[in-house]
């Protein structure tokens, strides 16, 4: 009669240290990086991700998860006088850094104007109109008397796929349990945030069909998906806009214009039906900036860092046009 | 349903399970239902293609050996391809409208399938009537005969019509016919190469045939390596089948271990270097040396990674059963000439066609211009068995030719080993052969075999700093491979960790499973499943 093998003959001491490593591996990810992994697998759908409001009275912006909002820390109710502004949007408004920025150069320049102001950055490279809002509706509980939004049409695709990598280890189906430890799921996201991949040049990376640019360009080229897109932009766009009155708070609109080179060399711009758009929402409590009114005269290639991105001096303009349109959008606006 | 599905775990551990809770006769039903499952992940239709085989190579075999079964039983197993296409086309009707078209057979398998019963069971009690020696042989040529038919027709048909068609072109005539189009079943190399085996050693009486139908459905289909190899031999193989094997912890402890392996050579090696020669060896790109010598390296270890890793986790999955495959590989890029990179390299191929097409042949027991004709004739047929093109045959001419080469006295001297200088230089210089044959297999034709000569002798030195970064990614995705395999060389078995220290196991095997989670290239086909 065969005797059954022993436990000690079925767990080997190789087996052991596997298993010991990887345990000790993910209960440090929960315990120790449990905050900064959270939201980490919702790729900005996830409300909170970024937001810390644990320490009593303060709120701390930090990059977690798949956010990236620059480092900065306020006192979780504005102080008295203080006129709180909200800069939601891509890495346009993000800008070269946060000093750099034209947030925080508009805080500069209205605090030295003696108005006292506090201009938080949360603006992410890749938001689209979806994300913008759930960083914009999130934020909305810390009394904001003003709500910038930046609008850019062009993030729509990285809306909708981050949306899908979001989704796709949601459930308990068999193919998605490994993908429950974060420590696993860290490792397994290293193939589709491309770590690894810089290595590689890029035409290699679009060969492989590993780049977004090319599904990207493939996207877009389709009038319907365009006009899909423009419709999604617009109608969250203004159901952010009618929580935001709800709340009391006034909203910016600025219009994001993009740059090309022509044939002589020369940066023109691109054309975009966003300012259309946001001439349409327009009221007393809504005010609107277009990239293109404020910067076409100036030196646009001393404006674009690139196509799309603003140098310190493009911030800057961008800064003092908001300041002269504050002191013109009444009557909530506390900022003047 | 490949083995780096994230079904395949459930499904092999649900099998497994089973399997060792069940008699003798019930795990060759489980095995064999089980391996027609597998089959039908791929394409259900072929599954009758499968069963033609197996109808045909039973009864021949069985009759080779002077048994002869009632005329109702060959009737009712020849049958079994024909109810095997009528359920799939039941299968059609039931199925949602976008899978039912790839259950639906084309009017040829019914006509086939159909012919099948009444022409072999016409077929049988004729041959049956020969004189003894004629009669062995008939069934032995009509076991051999079915299985090259079905594989010539299905692989070689187009290949070889679209060749006549532009050797007539080529001389003014147009053929003027249109060829249909036939899908390359999967597997049909390796199960059509195993059931020509299985018939010549039982004619040759090296191996009793097994006398259950179901058993020898179920070795033939044995779906840990039904798909691509190893080639298996009936003499080893199918008495595995034919006792009840008993549980050891062995067979967990091993089959896990290969599993990891197989899975960590084929996602984490051959995945990543894929992306390479995928760049490389694109009509579009344009080739200088770097790219050319970069891509043909990460090719070897692309295909290395990705035939050892299949085999590797075959081997793994068979042996959770308790049975043994054959060893495949044997670290084949340390081979010091050709003779032993075939004795390393998908050796139950190498044996197959050494066995079965040069020793018959006469082998090199004819003189040396024999020798050398015997040798040709097998290495083009082995570049042919890999794909109906040209450059398979030229692969195949390829190795021929440096096989013929180290017929030569001094490299037959560095091959076995050599004495000065020449013995550290028998490694490099068969690398260097095998990257060529590489570049011949890559290349879809001789325009692309032009393009990657004419990119390696551009010797621009500037031409290897855009792709330094590749060269990086290469080697940490090969590095890792090779310095285990070193390590693991003395112990002649390249998946031999069990000689290390247990911790040192156990931080390698942690290794491994991190690499495999974080393998940073798509998923891609194995390479072998389309021969």
């Amino acid at each position: 009669m065969e005797t059954p093998p022993t436990f000690r003959a079925w767990i080997t001491r190789s087996f052991l240290v596997v298993a010991g490593v990887l345990i000790i591996a993910e209960g440090s990810a929960r315990i120790f990086f449990g905050r900064s992994f959270e939201g980490r697998f919702d790729y900005g759908y996830h409300p909170n991700a970024g937001f810390d409001d644990s320490t009593r009275g303060s709120v701390r912006l930090f990059r977690a998860g798949g956010r990236r909002f620059h480092p900065q820390t306020y006192a979780a109710d504005p102080a008295p006088g203080v006129s709180r502004i909200l800069v939601a949007g891509d890495s346009v408004p993000r800008g070269p850094s946060l000093a750099a920025s034209y947030a925080k150069q508009l805080e500069d320049m209205l605090n030295s104007a003696g108005a006292p102001a506090e201009v938080w950055n949360l603006a992410v490279p890749g938001y689209g109109a979806r994300r913008i809002q759930i960083t914009a509706l999130r934020a909305l509980r810390y009394k904001p008397s003003l709500l910038v939004l930046h609008l850019n049409d062009s993030n729509e695709f990285e809306d909708e796929r981050e949306y899908r990598r979001s989704q796709d280890n949601k459930g308990w189906h068999p193919r998605t349990w490994l993908m429950k430890s974060l420590v696993f799921r860290r490792l397994h996201e290293a193939k589709t945030e491309r770590i690894f991949w810089e290595w590689l040049p890029e035409k290699v990376r679009e060969k492989s069909g590993l780049s977004d640019v090319d599904a990207e360009v493939a996207a877009s080229a389709k009038g319907e998906t365009l006009d899909r897109w423009n419709a999604r932009v617009h109608e969250i766009t203004r159901e952010t806009i009618a929580k935001a009155m709800a709340q009391g708070t006034s909203v910016l609109l600025i219009t994001q214009r993009s740059v090309v080179k022509d044939s002589s060399g020369q940066l023109s711009f691109v054309e975009s039906r966003l300012e259309e758009f946001a001439a349409s929402q327009t009221n007393r409590h809504v005010g609107m900036l277009s990239m293109r009114s404020v910067l076409q005269a100036e030196n646009l290639s001393e404006m674009f860092a690139d196509g799309s991105h603003l140098r310190a001096a493009g911030h800057t303009r961008i800064a003092q046009a908001i300041r002269q349109k504050l002191i013109e959008l009444e009557p909530r606006s506390a900022v003047r | 349903m490949s083995f780096i599905d994230w079904k395949y775990p459930f499904f092999l551990a649900a099998v497994a399970v089973l399997y060792w809770q069940l008699p003798l006769r019930g795990r060759h039903w489980l095995l064999l239902v089980a391996s027609y499952a597998f089959y039908a992940s791929w394409d259900p239709r072929f599954g009758a293609l499968l069963l033609c085989s197996t109808t045909v190579d039973f009864f021949c075999t069985l009759a080779l050996v002077g048994e002869r079964r009632p005329l109702r039983h060959v009737l009712l197993a020849s049958s079994t391809p024909f109810a095997w296409v009528s359920l799939c086309h039941l299968g059609s009707m039931l199925a949602p409208p976008d899978q039912a078209s790839s259950l639906v057979a084309p009017p040829l398998a019914w006509v086939a399938t159909a012919a099948l019963p009444l022409l072999f069971t016409l077929a049988y009690p004729i041959l049956w009537r020969l004189e003894s020696n004629r009669r062995r042989l008939g069934f032995l040529w009509l076991s051999i005969g079915t299985n090259l038919g079905v594989l010539a027709f299905f692989k070689y048909f187009n290949f070889f019509a679209n060749s006549l068609s532009n050797a007539l072109s080529f001389s003014g005539i147009q053929a003027g016919w249109t060829l249909p189009t036939i899908i390359l079943p999967i597997a049909i190399s390796f199960y059509t190469f195993q059931s020509i085996s299985y018939a010549v050693d039982v004619y040759k009486g090296r191996s009793n045939p097994a006398r259950s139908f179901v058993l020898f459905a179920a070795y033939l289909a044995f779906f840990p390596q039904l798909i691509s190899g190893p080639i298996e031999r009936v003499g080893k193989f199918l008495p595995q089948f034919e006792i009840a094997r008993i549980w050891r912890i062995d067979h967990l402890h091993i089959g896990l271990r290969l599993l990891l392996i197989g899975c960590f050579k084929k996602v984490v090696v051959a995945d990543s270097c894929a992306i390479l020669p995928n760049y490389a060896f694109d009509p579009a790109t344009p080739l200088n040396w770097s790219w050319a010598l970069l891509g043909s390296i990460a090719f070897a270890f692309q295909i290395y990674g990705d035939f050892s890793g299949y085999t590797d986790m075959a081997i793994g999955s068979a042996r959770l059963l308790g049975i043994e495959l054959s060893q495949n590989f044997r670290f084949p890029y340390l081979a010091r000439g050709p003779s032993e990179f075939w004795q390393r390299w998908h050796i139950t191929l190498s044996s197959w066609f050494r066995d079965y097409v040069y020793i018959p042949l006469g082998g090199n027991r004819h003189g040396m211009t024999r020798t050398l004709l015997n040798l040709w004739i097998s290495m083009l047929l082995a570049g042919l068995w890999h794909g109906a093109a040209w450059n398979f045959v030229l692969w195949g001419a390829w190795h021929a030719a440096i096989l013929s080469l180290y017929r030569l006295p001094g490299l037959a001297r560095m091959e076995s080993g050599g004495t000065g200088w020449t013995q550290h230089f028998a490694v490099p210089l068969m690398w260097i052969w095998t990257l060529i044959g590489w570049v011949l297999f890559r290349s879809g034709d001789l325009t692309a075999i032009a393009r990657w000569f004419n990119g390696i002798s551009t010797m621009d030195v500037t031409g290897a700093l855009p792709s330094a970064g590749a060269w990086a990614w290469l080697s940490i995705h090969v590095l890792p491979l090779f310095a285990w395999q070193l390590a693991c060389r003395r112990h002649g078995c390249e998946s031999g960790l069990i000689h290390w220290p247990w911790p040192v196991r156990g931080v390698a095997y942690t290794l491994v499973i991190a690499a495999i989670a974080s393998a940073a290239a798509g998923e891609q086909e194995f390479i072998y499943f389309q021969f």
